[in-house]
């Protein structure tokens, strides 16, 4: 028998062999992820543009932040919260004490930037794949990057601004801010563009249409007090939209009232999603919403929430008497827990009232946690009254025609007191005053009052505590001036 | 007849002369100090002859006709000879020592071994006998105290819970954990059953760079235990049985008192009282005192080695069972574990290693960290609330306590995790011999993982608007599948020439590949809203949203080494090693590095100049420095992919689009970290103290962060993250001591004391992000961060306000800048915030370092002992100058209090610590130093005392050993530290030290045996 003997030779350069099998090269270390898609090498179909465009549109649902902090920062509201120190950022807000460090400011910041690099992501390949119909979604992307533009200038002025392509890493140091005029310039362009192209009716609810970027392009104007611009393409909306009031306005603020004829705008929300406090901008649902509901409440119709943004006397009281908008403006906790046995706990600065437009509703059976961050209410981000009030305004304050400014006027006043007695016949200063009063009261809660203050200069003599030639802005957050390394700087005296 | 008597008689005086002068039978057991246990194949000699014996494999000689006057000497190889004069006695036990000195002892240094004398690099070591004595129940435990310039945290006391292991300090906001090499590939310590393993070896410095890529951290080799050539079968049974109980309950108010303190507060904001009367609530419900339970802790192992003159082999057992001392069942951890261990000869010149083990784990648990955890709520909750209502449910928390504060125990009782996990890891690997000085070894270790986890939400109704209620049931189900493999071939050279020249140089290669797959998802509406239908398979409601996901990883190393190690005559040492390493970690341009160390030692004990100086019997200088990096970063960071969310909602329906994630830095590259030690090794007085020094440098820079970065690059959007970026650069120094005393080997008696101390300084030297900073953890509810990484400032300090005591009176409050931009004007009895940057304001730019959650020293301090038949074990850990904050009381009006709250301020002179009590609004929530504790502890972690029944009388029934044992783990814990437990930490490098209601310890009673046959 022969023995089987190892030879050394063979096994020794088996294991060399061995080696270079497994390692002879650097091609090893060579792979692509798998599943993945790399964002540089997309756009490929009508799809990749669709997708894309979603993308664009979810930013919409953080500026549930802008709706409430607006109100906190107006006279309409205070902080509320559990506690002085609740979401601090926001409580200094209220007291016009914020600084460059507050945070919730720079959420505001990240989340618009967030939405507008999404628009630039598909602009940036708008011409790579062509489809039918593509002009539809170059158009909804360029309102949606003229929304987030205008948001981003209303609260921080001058910004860095790139279009038709994304902000890369590095270019906070390159970029400077452009002037306001720049940037609204950029802003009509979009929406002049939007307004060509997008439908009156829009394929799917919630997408962006004709009359919604005409609003915007009006909004824009006024702000830009180019008031003869701004009536144009109002009563462009106004006469050709299919938009009117309907005559209930409390239905406007229900489940059932969303997406109504008495909408331009709306951002949509749901809460078939669950959420969490570790990514608020992730959220489906409107967590402005949880964060205004009365706290520990037990009773009809409504649920709980963190009792922010509690409207004070001087705001309820700023409702005539008989306008039928007070009660579905303001819950009067008080007197509603004595009429439904409706129990509450109070919160800090607790005045007795709540937004009522804007707190939690009785919440579905497939509602997803946590409750709070998932309320399903659309924010309703430009109503008809809004047009037609700002349609008067242009028409006044452009010395166009008083007659058209009270027309406007009163035919959102005729819904709001149900007949023809609460017309407005003033003109000149007067009817300004009275177009002012009116925006307060029919948009009050929805996070318009503050921006009308400072664009018409009356935000010093109502909110306590306003610095001219400071609070008109906002601070950057400090973080971006030092990423910046000077290339930025502070906003005037913050 | 008379003459026959006398014959008679003399003859028997004479052999009764024989027997008492002459000739006699001596019996005895050989026995080692070190472990006390019996020495199988001693030789025992009568001095002078060639006559004698050997050790039975019980340790046990018998001689026959020895001569009083003889001297038997006893010689084992690795033993110090014995000599002893036979005198009166029959029975001669002797007890041997270890004459290898430690310095002789093998110490494994990544693709090789050398002499411990010859390590020129800092090592620490922990072996089996450590480990037994310590009985970790996770091994990562046994590091703790053992060794210098290693920490150890728990991140719960949960069973099962993680720990972190840091070595040198905290380098990096990244991952900062040591790569664990088991047997030459790369795994995990957590799934490990500690008596498997025959020694950790720690490589702290530039040493490791051999392992180059993965060394910055520090590498921590494992060698698992194989049988032992040329040795009877032995074999090994290990039973403990233990009781758990908690370490601390946290003082808090009572019924009544916290009926009286609410009051208080309700009316120094002028509202009505809740407890218009106080008698008769007496003290209520102890919370704690109900979460809390006493519960057992199992362990048994087994395990069978032994070997041939050409093959050994090990294999072994255990199974562990341990129930949490919060939520017991629901809170459980199993682990079995079955391995099996071969070596083998193939040939003269070729030898075979191989070892697998299988572990399956099971693990059960409860919310245990933070706000909505069982503990945080026990706290929480009033004591007036108690646990079950007239109907014998579970009593609902009610809404004044929050949303979050829920009764805990109903919170055990309804929740559902389950988990389990397969392993089989193992590794087989050839070495040949040739050409006289050439050792080629090509071996091949893996891991596969497969696990699978579920949790239950039940449809629960925890009170009105309760965060945690759940009005649909669903299921979630998860299955992982994670592998690895490290393959390494290397080729070793060693030969001395001239006598003079010791020369060994190696060189190769190591493949790691790393990947997996997993699958998840969730079903709506399970049956009965029971956990015993909680699957998938049957829960079929039908949800708007997408409920599954799933992932794929593949992540690979190429790295090609190097090492050249020299001796002139033993006296001076030197290495240098290289490495080149691959990842697929970084991009095409980037992938590859270069990582270079030397080693130097000069022994100077072999000099002749220090011959005369017979205190010293050992002095060894020792130099590294190297460059390491890391490459623990997530997957293809440095390229862009559709991964972000970009969900919205279109016909009232989600609509699911695509979003850019992370966003990419294609220029990331390694992380470098520069390594310097110094130290030295001295052994002294006869062997009996052993000391070593190491003073240490590390600055890690291009440290891979992901570091926020401006807005406007869109990184917070929905799944968005910002970029790993090359941004930082963190210093870590410090000294090691570490003294050990070696009692002198006295019949029956022997003792050990080591002692040892890590000094530790931390500083972030850089953060080049442009705000010089990254924020991190989280305290209480909607407060900014809390802690940083900053320039100039340990990694992870706490930012927060200086406090200067209470405002006594409303000239205190007039006199000191206004609080109200931290939410509140002041009153007297709130705290008084330092305007630090005297600007006459005080804001958040007033927030300023206040604490830092780094230990600056830690220490070990373990004694152990025998006498006769008893031995004893005592090990201290001593953490002091770690900051604890305070976090895990609920700042909200209603909800209980610590009782430290009966010392409140309650007019000018009562307190200047303890803020008033009010309902109203105050910024004394805001957080501040007022909430920092010092951390700093002394615990005994480990107490045992063992006792083995004497062997001679075990031999009898054929076991070697038997010994009983009972032991306390921590038994007690010296602190200020008012909180559960000082050890807290979430092993995040930023966001640590915050004690969120953190899972205290377990302080376990131990019974057990242990035989050895």
């Amino acid at each position: 028998m022969k023995k089987i003997i190892l030879n050394k030779g063979i096994v020794i350069t088996a294991l060399i062999m061995l080696v270079f099998t497994y390692s002879c090269s650097d091609k090893f270390v060579t792979i692509s992820p798998e599943y993945s898609i790399d964002s540089e090498n997309y756009f490929n179909s009508e799809t990749d543009y669709y997708n894309a465009l979603i993308a664009s549109y979810d930013l919409l649902q953080s500026s549930y932040a802008n709706v409430i902090v607006g109100e906190i920062a107006s006279n309409n509201t205070l902080c509320g919260g559990e506690s002085p120190t609740d979401v601090i950022g926001w409580q200094q807000i209220d007291d016009m004490i914020h600084t460059p460090t507050n945070s919730n400011l720079g959420d505001i910041w990240n989340w618009m930037f967030a939405g507008a690099q999404r628009t630039n992501y598909f602009m940036e390949f708008k011409d790579k794949t062509e489809f039918d119909g593509k002009e539809i979604m170059v158009g909804e992307v360029r309102f949606l990057r003229a929304y987030y533009y205008f948001e981003l200038i209303k609260w921080f002025g001058p910004i860095p601004m790139k279009v038709d392509s994304r902000f890369k890493l590095g270019e906070e140091k390159t970029i400077p801010r452009s002037p306001v005029s720049d940037v609204y310039a950029q802003i009509e362009a979009d929406l002049i563009y939007a307004e060509s192209v997008l439908p009156v009716v829009a394929s799917q609810t919630g997408r962006a249409t004709k009359g919604a970027a005409q609003a915007l392009l009006g909004k824009a104007y006024l702000f830009q007090e180019k008031f003869a611009e701004s009536a144009d393409v109002l009563e462009n909306v106004i006469s050709t939209g299919p938009y009117f009031l309907v005559d209930d306005y409390n239905s406007i603020f229900e489940d059932e009232g969303e997406n109504g004829p008495g909408s331009l705008f709306e951002v949509q929300y749901t809460d078939k999603e669950g959420a969490g406090f570790g990514c608020l901008q992730c959220s489906e649902g409107n967590v402005a919403v949880g964060f205004s509901g009365v706290r520990s409440y037990n009773g009809p119709l409504f649920t709980s929430g963190f009792s922010f943004n509690v409207p004070v006397q001087e705001a309820v009281d700023a409702f005539e008497n008989g306008d039928r908008r007070k009660p579905v403006t303001i819950l009067d906790i008080v007197a509603w827990a004595d009429s439904t046995n409706a129990e509450y706990s109070t919160g800090n600065e607790h005045t007795g009232y709540f937004n009522r437009k804007y707190i939690p509703r009785k919440r579905s059976e497939g509602a997803q946690n946590d409750l709070n961050l998932t309320n399903p209410n659309n924010y309703r981000a430009i109503r008809f009254s809004d047009v037609l009030l700002m349609a008067a305004e242009a028409n006044n304050r452009g010395g166009l025609s008083d007659a058209k400014a009270q027309d406007y006027l009163n035919i959102v006043r005729r819904r709001a007191f149900g007949d023809n007695n609460h017309d407005i016949n003033y003109s000149g200063a007067a009817l300004t005053d009275a177009i002012y009063k009116e925006r307060r009261v029919e948009l009050m809660g929805e996070g318009h009052h503050f921006f009308d203050l400072v664009r018409t200069g009356r935000a010093a003599q109502s909110i306590e505590g306003f610095t001219v030639g400071k609070n008109e802005i906002f601070p950057l957050p400090i973080e971006e001036i030092e990423f910046s390394e000077g290339n930025w700087t502070q906003n005037p005296n913050y | 007849m008379k003459k026959n008597y006398s014959v008679l008689i003399l003859l028997f005086l004479f052999l009764s002369l024989q027997i008492i002068a002459q000739e006699k039978t001596i019996t005895g057991v050989v026995t080692s100090s070190e472990d006390n246990l019996s020495i199988p194949g001693v030789t025992v000699l009568i001095k002078g002859t060639t006559t004698g014996t050997t050790t039975d494999i019980y340790g046990m000689y018998k001689l026959d006709n020895v001569s009083p006057d003889a001297v038997l000497v006893f010689s084992y190889i690795g033993m110090a000879p014995v000599e002893m004069l036979i005198g009166d006695q029959s029975v001669i036990n002797v007890i041997m020592e270890s004459d290898i000195s430690q310095l002789d002892e093998v110490v494994v240094i990544g693709y090789g071994t050398v002499k411990k004398k010859d390590v020129t690099g800092a090592v620490s070591i922990v072996d089996s006998k450590t480990i037994s004595k310590l009985s970790p129940v996770k091994i990562e435990q046994a590091l703790q105290g053992t060794m210098t310039g290693v920490t150890v945290t728990e991140q719960s006391g949960a069973p099962g819970a993680g720990l972190d292991i840091r070595i040198r300090g905290i380098s990096t906001n990244g991952d900062a954990s040591p790569v664990v090499i088991i047997d030459g590939y790369q795994g995990n310590l957590n799934t490990l059953n500690p008596s498997d393993i025959a020694t950790i070896t720690v490589l702290k410095d530039a040493q490791a760079a051999i392992y180059g890529t993965v060394g910055a951290n520090g590498i921590i080799l494992v060698t698992t235990k194989s049988g032992k050539r040329n040795s009877p079968t032995m074999v090994n049974f290990k039973s403990s049985l233990g009781m758990q109980e908690t370490t601390r309950e946290l003082p808090v108010l009572n019924a009544t008192e916290y009926a009286v303190i609410l009051n208080e507060s309700y009316a120094a904001a002028g509202r009505p009282l809740p407890y218009p009367n106080v008698s008769g609530l007496g003290k209520g419900t102890d919370w704690q005192g109900q979460i809390f339970s006493r519960q057992p802790i199992i362990d048994n192992s087994i395990s069978v080695s032994g070997g041939s003159e050409k093959m050994d082999y090990s294999i072994s057992a255990s199974d562990l069972r341990q129930k949490g001392i919060i939520g017991g069942d629901k809170a459980g951890y199993d682990r079995t574990t079955a391995r099996l261990a071969m070596g083998a000869d193939l040939a003269k010149w070729l030898k075979f290693t191989s070892a697998v083990t299988y572990t399956h784990i099971d693990r059960t648990s409860i919310n245990d960290f933070g706000l909505g955890s069982v503990l945080f709520n026990a706290v929480n909750l009033p004591s007036t609330v108690p646990v079950y209502d007239e109907n014998g449910d579970y009593y609902l928390a009610p809404s004044n306590v929050g949303i979050e504060i829920i009764n805990p125990l109903q919170q055990i009782e309804n929740t559902y995790n389950s988990y389990y996990m397969n392993k089989v890891n193992g590794n087989m690997g050839l070495t040949a011999k040739f050409a006289q000085h050439f050792t080629a070894t090509a071996r091949i270790g893996f891991n596969s993982t497969y696990d699978n986890s579920k949790s239950f939400s039940k449809i629960v109704d925890y009170g009105e608007s309760k965060v945690f209620n759940v009005t649909r049931s669903s299921v979630y189900q998860a299955k992982n599948n994670y592998n690895d493999y490290t393959f390494d071939a290397f080729l070793t050279y060693e030969n001395t020439f001239n006598d003079a020249h010791h020369v060994v140089g190696t060189f190769g290669t190591t493949v790691f590949q790393n990947w997996g797959n997993g699958l998840n998802g969730t079903g709506y509406d399970v049956p009965y809203n029971s956990w015993d239908f909680a699957d998938i398979s049957l829960a079929n409601g039908i949800v708007d949203t997408k409920t599954n996901g799933s992932y794929t990883y593949d992540q690979r190393r190429l790295s090609y080494f190097a090492r050249a190690q020299y001796d002139y005559k033993g006296k001076y040492l030197l290495s240098a090693m290289f490495r080149r390493d691959a990842s697929t970690k970084f991009g095409p341009d980037n992938a590859v590095a270069y990582f270079p160390s030397t080693t130097l030692g000069w022994i100077m004990s072999e000099e002749s100049f220090m011959k005369d100086v017979e205190f010293i019997d050992f002095l060894k200088v020792r130099a590294s420095y190297g460059i390491l990096g890391s490459d623990k970063i997530g997957d293809y960071r440095y390229i862009g992919k559709l991964d972000g969310e970009g969900v919205y909602v279109l016909n009232n329906n989600l609509a699911y689009g695509m979003a850019i994630g992370a966003l990419a830095n294609p220029s990331i590259k390694w992380e470098q970290s520069e390594q310097i030690d110094v130290g030295f090794d001295m052994t002294f007085y006869r062997d009996r103290f052993d000391f070593t020094f190491d003073y240490f440098n590390k600055t890690t820079k291009d440290l891979l962060l992901v570091v926020p970065v401006s807005g406007i690059l869109g990184t917070y959007g929905p799944g968005g993250s910002a970029p790993v970026v090359n941004a930082g650069t963190v210093k870590n120094s410090g000294y090691e001591f570490s003294l050990g005393f070696k009692g002198p080997a006295v019949e029956n008696f022997s003792y050990r004391i080591n002692y040892n101390m890590t000094i530790l300084d931390n500083e972030v030297l850089k953060v080049n992000n442009g705000t010089g900073f990254v924020s991190g953890g989280s305290f209480g509810v909607g407060q900014p961060a809390p802690a940083r990484m900053e320039e100039g400032l340990p990694i992870g300090y706490f930012y927060g306000y200086k406090t200067n005591g209470l405002f006594q009176t409303d000239a205190d409050v007039d006199a000191h800048p206004s609080q109200i931009a931290l939410g509140s004007e002041a009153s007297p009895g709130d705290i008084r915030f330092v305007d630090v940057n005297g600007d006459g304001v005080i804001n958040s730019d007033d927030k300023t370092y206040i604490g830092d959650p780094i230990p600056d020293l830690i220490m070990g301090l373990n004694l152990t002992g025998r006498y006769k038949d008893f031995d004893f074990t005592a090990y201290f850990y001593a953490s002091v100058g770690n900051d604890i904050v305070r976090n895990y009381e609920r700042a909200q009006p209603d909800v209980n209090r610590l009782s430290t709250v009966l010392d409140r301020w309650t007019g000018p002179g009562t307190s200047n610590y303890v803020p008033r009590v009010t309902w109203d609004a105050t910024a004394n929530t805001v957080f501040s130093e007022y909430y920092v504790e010092d951390g700093s502890f002394i615990r005994l972690q480990r107490l045992s005392l063992g006792y083995r029944i004497p062997q001679n009388l075990t031999q009898r029934i054929k076991i070697n050993e038997f010994r009983f044992f009972v032991a306390v783990n921590n038994l007690f814990t010296l602190t200020k530290y008012t909180g559960f437990d000082p050890s807290a930490s979430n092993g995040q490098p930023i966001g640590s030290g915050f004690d969120s209601g953190f899972y205290p310890a377990a302080r376990t009673y131990w019974f057990g045996f242990s035989i050895n046959i």
